[in-house]
């Protein structure tokens, strides 16, 4: 069974923080617990000692001049030298002023009478502490030997002086203790601060790692397991880069051969597409199927011719090799252009602000515009309508159809290179480039192109910015 | 967790200092009473005899030295001392040592006389609590070495 996880601080440093504290806390609490113990002990111990000394001396200054056996004004007289409230008994005779002899213990009056010896005990009246100290008196033979004379002394010593003595170390090693937080939480806080750089380096390494910069490098600091950590990170970002060197390799490859490819096929289908002409012309005389042969080989020819340009421009983005040659254009008169050059001005309509001026590359500009109002007039359906807006940062060319629109799957794979959104449909006219380098074009003005779904139809925005940016 | 619980429990117990109900020996009872003082007279023989005096306590070792030199009285014993010439003596108890200063002259105490002085003074001193080790000097008037010597009695340690 897992016990209940503590809830507590989370943050290396402050879990540091706490343990260094807490650690501290203990261990100075504990030293600081025992030498208060111990000196307090010894304080008690000493004030003891001094207290019964001084007893015994007064009771044998006194005793020589008492009279034994003692009668009631002997006993008053050692009383008095005792000092204090203290009681004096001779058998059944006493003296006492403000000690009770029946408070005293069993075990103090046994060791008084039993052992012959001077005793003291700690005990607590009305709330406060005291030395409570016995004796017997004894009598001495001139040869040394002594035997109890029968006279008690019991006397009571205030402790509350040592007691405050004692209370007074107790403090001092508290406050000293105490002062041990701050240099605690002070080592805690260096200890911390040196785990927690190795950590950091290796959080912003990763963080370097994920947002693409395969060069991220930590620097291991020392032979710890951090260290070690390190290295393997480095090791992984190395592993990283390599496959990602490799991939892109073999994705530049791959461009550079359809680019040799359709460089390869363009000599020989020019010669190609000068023969359909000749054939085209040479129809007329020709008999049906063979007529409807060559006008297929004709047509079929000027499509490979379409195909063949369309993949070297791709290829001309994908090398990077393709630039933009921007002039002061009126958006506006381009787009009218455009749709007038391909007969396409009568099904279009056009509103436009007026004349939109703008930095852009003409010819891209065209083949954005012929491609989206091609495929609109192709795909979708009539009304078709183009409406250029001037924004103050920014051309917005927008093209919509009353087609049948752009499903949920069609959508995200739209400019996807030869995507056919049917099909039933891959022998149309399009070489299933024409999206996909619109959109490049469009980014290469620093714009972009983007397809929605109106609910009637298909839209597509082309947003150019209005001055060249920096590139 | 629970066993270190309870070892910090232990820890912390054990700087818990001891209960109020103990008795502590504070050393050797006290001493000084009796019920008279013992003097030392010389028998026929010239031995030397303790003679106890039922003063009604011990007094002090100038009270014993008073009352040694008054004499033995009529008691049947005699002293080395020459009597009636004086009755007092300075006395100075240090660590181990009662000094006496007699007002006597060397030829006025014989050496039996000399062990009186001694073995009364130390038996009060013993009785007081003082320890039968402790040397008595007794002092004359004349410069002499006898002064100086450090003394014990022969019937006391």
């Amino acid at each position: 069974m897992r016990p209940r996880r503590w809830p507590g601080p989370r943050g290396l440093r402050s879990r540091l923080l706490a343990a260094f504290v807490l650690v501290t806390v203990v261990a100075a609490g504990a030293a600081a617990w025992s030498g208060a113990g111990a000196a307090g002990a010894a304080l008690v111990s000493s004030h003891r000692e001094r207290t019964t000394g001084d007893v015994a001396v007064r009771i044998a200054e006194a005793a020589p001049q008492l009279s034994y056996p003692p009668d009631r004004e002997s006993l008053d007289r050692l009383r008095q030298a005792v000092g204090g409230d203290t009681a004096v008994t001779f058998g059944e005779l006493s003296s006492s002023e403000g000690l009770d002899t029946s408070l005293v213990p069993g075990g103090l009056r046994a060791a008084v009478r039993r052992e012959h010896r001077l005793a003291a005990q700690r005990v607590t009246l009305e709330g406060r502490s005291w030395l409570l100290v016995g004796t017997p008196v004894m009598i001495t033979a001139p040869d040394g030997s002594r035997t109890a004379s029968g006279i008690e002394v019991y006397t009571l010593r205030d402790l509350a002086g040592v007691e405050r003595e004692v209370a007074g170390v107790t403090r001092a090693a508290a406050a000293t203790a105490a002062a041990a937080l701050p240099l605690a939480a002070l080592l805690a806080l260096l200890a911390a601060r040196g785990v927690l750089r190795p950590v950091r380096d290796l959080r912003d390494t990763a963080g370097r790692l994920a947002s693409g910069d395969l060069d991220a490098r930590s620097e291991p600091q020392g032979a710890d397991e951090l260290a070690e950590l390190a290295g393997a990170v480095n090791d992984m970002a190395g592993s990283l880069q390599e496959s990602m060197a490799a991939m892109e390799r073999m994705q530049a490859d791959a461009r550079r051969f359809a680019a040799d490819v359709s460089h390869e096929l363009r000599t020989p289908l020019s010669t190609l597409a000068a023969v359909a002409e000749v054939l085209e012309d040479a129809t007329g005389g020709m008999e049906g199927d063979a007529r409807e042969s060559a006008r297929m080989a004709v047509s079929e020819t000027q499509r490979l011719v379409r195909l063949v340009e369309d993949l070297m421009e791709v290829s001309r983005f994908d090398a990077g090799t393709a630039r933009l040659h921007t002039e002061e254009v009126d958006v506006s008169a381009a787009v009218r252009d455009c749709l007038r050059l391909r007969g396409w001005s009568e099904q279009v309509r056009v509103e436009a602000d007026g004349r939109v001026r703008a930095r852009v590359d003409r010819r891209r500009v065209d083949v954005i515009v012929a491609n989206l109002v091609g495929n609109a007039l192709r795909h979708g359906a009539a009304p078709v309508r183009v409406r250029v807006r001037a924004l103050p940062e920014e051309v917005r060319v927008t093209v919509t159809d009353s087609g049948p629109g752009l499903g949920e799957d069609v959508l995200p794979s739209v400019f996807d290179r030869f995507y056919k959104a049917d099909a039933a449909r891959t022998r149309s006219a399009g070489s299933g480039l024409g999206l996909a380098i619109a959109r490049e074009n469009a980014r290469l003005h620093g714009g972009d192109l983007t397809a929605a779904d109106t609910g009637a139809g298909a839209r597509f925005d082309l947003v150019l910015p209005r001055r060249e940016e920096e590139r | 967790m629970r066993r270190i619980c309870a070892a910090m429990a232990a820890v912390l117990l054990a700087g818990c200092g001891a209960g109020p109900s103990e008795v502590f020996d504070g050393g050797p009872a006290p001493t000084g009473v009796a019920p008279g003082v013992t003097l030392y007279f010389l028998d026929e023989r010239g031995e030397l005899t303790p003679d106890r005096r039922d003063t009604g306590r011990l007094g002090s070792i100038s009270e014993a030295m008073a009352l040694l030199l008054t004499g033995p009285g009529g008691s049947g014993l005699h002293t080395g001392i020459a009597e009636g010439s004086v009755e007092r003596m300075m006395v100075t108890v240090k660590p181990g040592l009662v000094d006496l200063v007699t007002p006597l002259e060397i030829g006025e105490v014989t050496p039996a006389g000399i062990d009186q002085i001694v073995c009364t003074a130390l038996g009060v001193h013993v009785q007081s609590g003082g320890s039968t080790d402790t040397r008595v000097r007794v002092g004359f008037v004349q410069p002499t070495p006898e002064s100086e010597e450090l003394r014990t009695c022969p019937l006391i340690g």
